[in-house]
């Protein structure tokens, strides 16, 4: 009786384990996004509709611009540094929380398979 | 059958911890590290762009394409960001390329600048998902506003470290319309990457 208290332990340790999913980052399980194509390629944007200004929404660094002495060179104003162009996504991709709910899964059942087999042998 | 069921359990509890942890070894970081940091395009079968073409009257871009990668998108207009870098498209679904508006329209004589994301968090991938993909030669159209289309080639594709970004080459005076598409690669570093990649290109012709 205490061995089988010990393996339902063992096995819940086991199911928590294999439930924490691992962190997929992006891409390669996750099925890729189409390519934005708000326009099809033989039309043109509609004037009213043409992005003529700065976009402030939802991004902290489109907010507002410094103020920079202008150059003599053919950009009147050159940026420092590199652009952060790519923010990753940090959550589990769903192809990871698939793989990982199945395997908890299989964990589980294999293991309430098991506490039946040795109650049963118990009681023989 | 007691223990044979206990190994069998083990082995189970055991495949199950190796899958958990061997998954996050197979996405897209691992592809975009295996960019070489600094790569020069295999020569492509598309002629070279011509040495000298007319350079486009100043009109703001307002379209652009990229039939070899799937791009067709339009484009706002970016300044600087607070912290005096170049400011990048808001991250949202549908991302956009941004023109640097203090950088010559695109057909002007100069480097022209286009940004975009390579990918957009939890939306996925950016407009410039696959922009490390061009080769030389490959075709680039910027729809201008006044209605002309110019039309670039790819002269050089590159995979710099931000640390080493190439101010100079991508800012720089340059004798002839050219066009920088930059976006970011390499290795995940946190959220965001570890690298550039940067698009040169050189003005074709244009048309209306």
């Amino acid at each position: 009786m205490r061995r089988t208290g010990l393996s339902a332990l063992a096995l819940a340790c086991t199911a928590v384990l294999a439930g924490a999913m691992p962190a997929f980052a992006d891409g390669a399980s996750r099925t890729p996004s189409p390519v934005p194509s708000s326009a099809r390629p033989t039309e043109r944007p509609a004037p009213s509709t043409a992005p003529s200004t700065v976009p402030s929404t939802g991004d902290r660094r489109a907010s507002a611009e410094p103020t920079r002495a202008p150059s003599r060179g053919q950009v009147s104003v050159v940026p420092s540094g590199a652009p952060n162009t790519g923010v990753a996504d940090t959550s589990s991709g769903s192809g990871g929380a698939l793989i990982g709910g199945g395997t908890a899964a299989a964990v589980v059942v294999g293991g309430a398979v098991l506490l039946v087999r040795r109650r049963r042998a118990h009681g023989a | 059958m007691r223990p044979l069921a206990g190994r069998v359990l083990a082995a189970t509890a055991l495949a199950a911890l190796l899958v958990g942890c061997g998954g996050g070894g197979g996405n897209s970081a691992g592809h975009l590290a295996s960019t070489p940091s600094s790569s020069a395009p295999p020569p492509s079968s598309a002629p070279p762009p011509a040495k000298s073409v007319a350079a486009v009257g100043r009109s703001v871009p307002v379209g652009l394409r990229i039939p070899a990668i799937g791009v067709d998108t339009p484009v706002l207009r970016l300044g600087l960001a607070a912290d005096g870098t170049a400011q990048v498209p808001p991250v949202q679904a549908h991302d956009r390329a941004g023109w640097y508006r203090h950088s010559p329209t695109p057909g002007q004589k100069g480097p022209s600048v286009i940004l975009g994301h390579v990918t957009v968090g939890a939306y996925g991938d950016g407009v410039f998902r696959h922009l490390k993909d061009l080769r030389r030669g490959e075709r680039i159209e910027v729809r201008l506003e006044n209605g002309t289309d110019a039309l670039f080639a790819v002269t050089d594709v590159r995979t710099v470290a931000k640390a080493d970004f190439p101010t100079k080459e991508v800012y720089g005076d340059v004798g002839r319309p050219e066009l920088r598409l930059i976006t970011c690669g390499g290795a995940r570093t946190g959220d965001g990457y570890r690298d550039n990649v940067i698009v040169f290109a050189a003005l074709t012709s244009a048309r209306r």
